[in-house]
């Protein structure tokens, strides 16, 4: 995949965590259960660990 | 966030007072992701007002995450009159008009619990140096919330952390350097002003 991509898909992870980060203090489970939440942050910690391994390469 | 992405002409006495004719659908446009921003309480916003007429359009913004709404806040698309109607004479692509910096404010975005249940129904507020130039509520426009998101998701790629502006009614109007502005909608209440260069 090429870098640019790459930067891009990692940078959309951290926003995604951001945001999952906010859900979290907020309390805000109206829409996004806790448990969905808690499988995105593993789905998305353990993408943005494989794509950052390709960045840095 | 990737982008803003706005509807226009989504409140029909909004596209009355512009004289213009309703389209079939609302209009979308976007505007990049450089021209938000959230000010803190009682801030001060420079706007460019050399560039002629500067119109407050206040609207409901949707915050998504997975394509569904996980937040909402009061925003001013800030729109340049003069240099839009131009362009729109002369049949050109009208973007310059909306995307200078400072032009989406959003106010600090609430999460749905925060509202009442029935918060489509619930009435925003613009109030310009106290006196209220709009008002109106979501059920009023053309276009609701599940259907702006399937048809913005048409259209658009939608990335987590995406705002949509969901268009303005009536009252649009133009904005002076120091004017106070006040921005109401559900548990949200926010003030700032809009100021000159330097």
């Amino acid at each position: 995949m090429d870098k640019r991509q790459l930067s891009h898909d990692i940078l959309n992870a951290l926003e995604r965590l951001r945001i999952m980060h906010d859900l979290a203090k907020d309390q805000n489970f109206a829409v996004i259960k806790k448990e969905e939440l808690l499988n995105d942050l593993a789905e998305t910690l353990e993408k943005l660990e494989v794509d950052f391994k390709q960045l840095i390469q | 966030m990737d982008k803003i992405i706005c509807l226009g002409k989504n409140y029909q006495d909004h596209t009355l007072e512009m004289k213009e004719k309703a389209p079939d659908r609302p209009v979308l446009f976007i505007k990049p992701a450089s021209t938000f921003i959230e000010p803190k309480e009682n801030a001060a916003i420079v706007l460019p007002w050399k560039r002629g007429l500067i119109h407050h359009e206040c609207e409901i913004v949707f915050k998504l995450y997975k394509k569904n709404i996980i937040g909402l806040g009061l925003g001013l698309d800030l729109t340049l009159r003069d240099v839009q109607k131009k362009l729109k004479e002369n049949g050109h692509p009208w973007e310059i008009a909306k995307t200078f910096k400072n032009s989406a404010i959003v106010t600090p975005i609430k999460g749905l619990r925060d509202f009442p249940k029935d918060w489509q129904d619930c009435p925003f507020t613009l109030k310009v140096n106290g006196e209220i130039r709009q008002e109106s509520k979501l059920n009023n426009a053309i276009m609701k919330a599940d259907e702006i998101i399937h048809y913005v998701d048409e259209f658009f790629p939608l990335c987590d952390g995406d705002l949509i502006f969901t268009g303005t009614p009536s009252g649009v109007g133009p904005l002076q350097p120091n004017d106070q502005i006040e921005m109401s909608y559900g548990p949200i209440h926010h003030s700032f002003k809009v100021v000159d260069i330097g």
